[in-house]
């Protein structure tokens, strides 16, 4: 069950999207992001559709993982779906009984919903699968960087390790999970069956060793890292340098161009 | 003897059908007579426990069945908790599992999940603590003021309070000092002889081993590689090699005196049959 969540999980392969500049890869999908939500109809969800498959493609992952990770949230896309299936209220009729009618434009808008969170996490797992953790993490700190100038001078590179150590503590965290679950179990746990409130009760048992263990992780940490003479980011010097390349101007000159059909299709095609 | 757990050409692989799979363990068979006290050795990754996961139930076989009692396990899967009450296991480390505010609390979270409640709790909480020697001035007491060795008992009696038929021990005695680990050897065979119980012991310590373990079962690569009596599996020191492990290091003293030319037996596994035997020898010695 836990070992389902892949989010944050790196895959080596060698290819373009790998290589390219974690900052370039984070803003690209920042502004994706953006212009999935400004498209108004499938004409531009096309779009993202061939740029998801081409960046799949190009990453050498296969489909099988990025499928992986609607799995996870296929709560949120049937709900989603469903809430917006009695909206619309034009077209023809489809269903009609007792207080509940169905539009042809429900249906159109639930479909365009659920593919929209769909793309949207699959574009997000297109970063997560192609880049390091701490890759993501150095660009994070590159981009908020400026803040520097607002008087933020430490709080960018605090906020930078802080992200980095939590990453870094998922899947150990999650092994912890696993083994605490399995001890109380055999110690005749129940954690499959039962009321809710029961369920919920059954979560104690592992919750508090998990708190406690992590809280005694951060303290040898802290200590592991006190002991190499860490201080803050002042002074500190990369070991790895980023550098912007060809590949990623030609990802950003594609991504102008999906962000172009995005607003000439919300002008001109009303689909 | 009578059988208490057999284990017939048990499989698992690990994996989700995916590029990953591969076999932690292949075609086991084995089977534990009641009352004796196996431990299980390999190296790192050997399979040993998923092995013990195996046998309460935690992890389901991917074929191949285990016996408890002449029956499967898993002929009903909604009854799986209950083989849990019956073959007790204690993970590595238990001490990072203790939960509740009080000792009491801990120690009664396993029968509690038996469904006993009120008098019969506290009796079975009670009794299990004269029998392994965890003072009742401990009940009230926050798990956590404990020391480790004490912490590491409390979570042991958790187990024990179920009083299963079978107890396995993983690394029972890892990283705890000398009294620690005397405190704990000695309550688990406390509570072998109160009980009657089967005992499983996995460690990579081989001196533990000789000194605890009737029989040794040697895992290597998910496979079984010997499974004797500990003197015989301890007297083939090139199999053991061969599989990552070795001899005690007292039976690695007596090797290196050999190979220096002393006329010395190489069976000697423990540091007390050493002593008597180097002192009968002094005192044969000198009498010659």
């Amino acid at each position: 069950m836990l070992k389902d969540i892949t989010f944050g999980q790196y895959i080596e392969r060698h290819s373009p999207i790998h290589k390219m500049d974690p900052r370039a890869k984070l803003m690209l999908l920042i502004l994706m992001i953006v212009f999935l939500f400004l498209s108004h109809g499938f004409a531009g969800l096309s779009l993202f559709v061939i740029l998801l498959f081409a960046g799949i493609a190009l990453s050498k992952i296969p489909l099988k993982m990025f499928l992986r990770n609607l799995k996870a949230i296929w709560i949120i896309l049937v709900f989603t779906a469903v809430i917006n299936l009695f909206y619309g209220s034009g077209g023809v009729l489809l269903v009609s009984f007792w207080k509940i009618h169905i539009y042809s434009e429900g249906v159109k808008r639930a479909v365009f919903m659920a593919l929209r969170i769909m793309l949207l996490i699959m574009l997000s797992s297109l970063l997560t699968y192609t880049t390091t953790p701490n890759d993501l993490t150095d660009g994070i700190e590159s981009l908020l960087s400026p803040l520097r100038f607002v008087g933020l001078k430490n709080a960018v590179h605090t906020l930078a390790m802080m992200m980095t150590i939590a990453l870094r503590f998922i899947p150990t965290l999650v092994e912890e999970t696993e083994k605490i679950m399995n001890a109380q179990k055999a110690r005749g746990a129940d954690l499959e069956d039962g009321k809710l409130l029961d369920r919920i009760r059954a979560l104690i048992p592992i919750l508090i060793p998990l708190l406690i263990s992590s809280i005694r992780r951060a303290y040898e940490l802290a200590e592991a890292m006190e002991c190499r003479c860490y201080n803050g980011g002042e002074g500190r010097v990369r070991m790895k340098r980023l550098h912007y390349g060809k590949v990623d101007l030609f990802a950003a000159i594609t991504c102008v161009f999906v962000c172009v059909g995005i607003i000439l299709a919300n002008y001109y095609i009303n689909f | 003897m009578a059988k208490i757990i057999e284990v017939e050409n048990l499989t698992y692989a690990y994996g989700d059908g995916s590029a990953f799979v591969h076999d932690a363990i292949s075609d086991l068979s084995f089977s534990i007579e009641k009352g004796e006290i196996l431990g299980i050795i390999g190296h790192t990754g050997s399979g040993k426990s998923t092995l013990v996961q195996q046998l309460n139930g935690l992890l389901k076989p991917t074929s191949g069945r285990v016996l408890f009692d002449g029956k499967d396990i898993w002929e009903n899967p909604k009854e799986i908790r209950k083989v849990r009450f019956q073959i007790g296991l204690v993970f590595q480390y238990p001490e990072y599992q203790l939960f509740e505010e009080t000792v009491f609390a801990d120690i009664a979270f396993g029968p509690k999940n038996m469904g006993l409640s009120g008098d019969e709790l506290t009796e079975r909480v009670k009794e299990i603590c004269s029998v392994i020697g965890i003072p009742e001035s401990y009940f009230e007491t926050s798990p956590f003021d404990l020391s480790g060795g004490e912490k590491r008992r409390v979570a042991i009696a958790g187990v024990m309070a179920m009083r299963p038929q079978v107890l396995i021990l993983d690394e029972p005695i890892a990283g705890l000092d000398p009294k620690g680990r005397r405190d704990v050897v000695n309550m688990v065979a406390e509570y072998r002889k109160a009980y009657d119980a089967t005992v499983l012991i996995i460690s990579h310590n081989m001196e533990d081993m000789a000194m605890l373990a009737d029989k040794l079962l040697v895992l290597n690569d998910g496979k079984l590689l010997m499974y004797d009596e500990t003197r015989n599996v301890f007297s083939k020191p090139e199999v053991l090699r061969e599989a990552g492990l070795n001899v005690p290091i007292v039976t690695r003293v007596f090797e290196e005196l050999k190979a220096k030319g002393y006329d010395v037996p190489t069976d000697i596994f423990t540091v007390d049959e050493a002593v008597t035997y180097l002192s009968n020898r002094k005192a044969g010695g000198s009498r010659a």
